[in-house]
């Protein structure tokens, strides 16, 4: 066991990673772009009675359902090295409560977005694009934390990853 | 951009943080997630649609009814939706581009300075979205004369194409995400860091 943590610390890379760069916000593009894409053909869709919209926001619904899956196992093996500091630790933390939310809930409404579409193709019920868009604010936070960790906290940032190797963050 | 100018940006009311932006944090990345989310998925549904013989069963099987017109809409939408916001993606990154003062002491994995990274990510973003804009244009000809009545609504040459996109995408990503972890370039606590502050401390109070 310690052998193999030993080689493990050996296979991390300056920004503290077995593999080049972070994997986390790549999958992520597959989340974020179908989830707000799926919401704008909703609207879009209601608000001109144009049914074909409903279908792509269905498919990109359910591309979004599955790469939140990737996205989680990629953030938590990503988590999981990045050696938070400070207040970070909190930002990360809310970001992982609100990321396993987000997978849950995003789940729950492409299986409602699956009946709507089974029983009745060319038509939105308006409680739908209610709730959807108390998961769009969701989503939008999640970005802010996201945001935060990266490009404030610079979390896995060849320069945060040096400064913790030396010891900055111990003062 | 030099010292002089972002003393002339003061004037005019625009405040640089310790990120070179006078805003939280960039407005490129995040809309990044757009153009590739939307422009490969869109590229994806093409191909899924061009193999249908191949995915109906399987959706079938999972009781999901598909038809294969609704793919091609997908592939159509997305990649326009995602070369629309490009235009945006693109206007953001040269700003950013404009305020950047990386670190010249250094280089990436990939042997490469950072002056060399953002010309190499800037000037080829603009040919991503010259390209871009070809392929929806393409796109939109075979969906609406060339293809119009045919079942598979894509050229193999376009789907060809796609993939090629896709993997210009993966290098230029990865030049982009170069300049942000590993230059830091608009990262707070990275520019902290190289200008010899500690961001523990002074990060402590975010929101």
């Amino acid at each position: 066991m310690k052998l193999f943590l030993f080689d493990f610390h050996r296979m991390l890379n300056d920004e503290n990673l077995p593999y080049p760069d972070t994997m986390h916000p790549v999958v992520v593009h597959f989340v974020i772009g179908m989830v707000f894409f799926a919401y704008f053909c909703d609207i879009f869709g209601y608000l001109n009675n144009n049914h074909r919209m409903f279908e792509v926001s269905w498919w990109n619904l359910l591309v979004a359902s599955f790469a939140v899956f990737v996205a989680v196992i990629f953030g938590e093996f990503e988590a999981s090295l990045a050696e938070p500091y400070g207040t970070a630790k909190n930002v990360l933390d809310w970001h992982t409560i609100n990321g396993w939310s987000i997978s849950a809930v995003l789940v729950a409404i492409t299986a409602w977005r699956g009946i709507i579409r089974i029983k009745n193709p060319l038509k939105i019920p308006v409680p739908y694009l209610g709730v959807m868009t108390v998961f769009m604010c969701m989503v939008c936070l999640q970005i802010y934390l996201g945001d935060l960790i990266d490009w404030v906290y610079g979390l896995h940032s060849v320069s945060v990853v040096k400064a913790t190797r030396e010891g900055l963050f111990l003062k | 951009m030099n010292i002089g100018l972002i003393e002339q940006l003061k004037q005019i009311g625009i405040e640089i943080g310790a990120n070179g932006l006078p805003y939280r944090f960039p407005i490129h990345p995040n809309l990044v997630h757009l153009t590739l989310g939307l422009f490969i998925i869109g590229i994806i549904f093409d191909i899924i649609g061009t193999f249908f013989w191949l995915d109906h069963p399987i959706l079938r099987f999972l009781s999901i009814p598909s038809s294969r017109h609704n793919f091609y809409d997908v592939g159509w939408y997305n990649v326009v939706a995602g070369t629309a916001v490009t235009f945006f993606t693109v206007a953001a990154g040269f700003f950013e581009i404009l305020l950047a003062q990386p670190p010249e002491n250094f280089n990436s994995v990939w042997g490469l300075g950072a002056g060399t990274t953002m010309l190499l990510h800037g000037v080829g973003g603009v040919l991503l979205l010259t390209i871009m804009i070809g392929m929806t244009i393409w796109r939109g000809y075979q969906r609406f004369s060339w293809r119009k009545d045919e079942s598979r609504q894509v050229q193999w040459s376009y789907l060809l194409a796609g993939v090629f996109v896709l993997g210009y995408m993966f290098i230029h990503g990865t030049l982009g995400a170069q300049l942000g972890a590993e230059f830091g370039v608009h990262d707070t606590a990275a520019q902290l860091i190289q200008h010899g502050e500690n961001p523990k401390i002074i990060l402590e109070k975010p929101f």
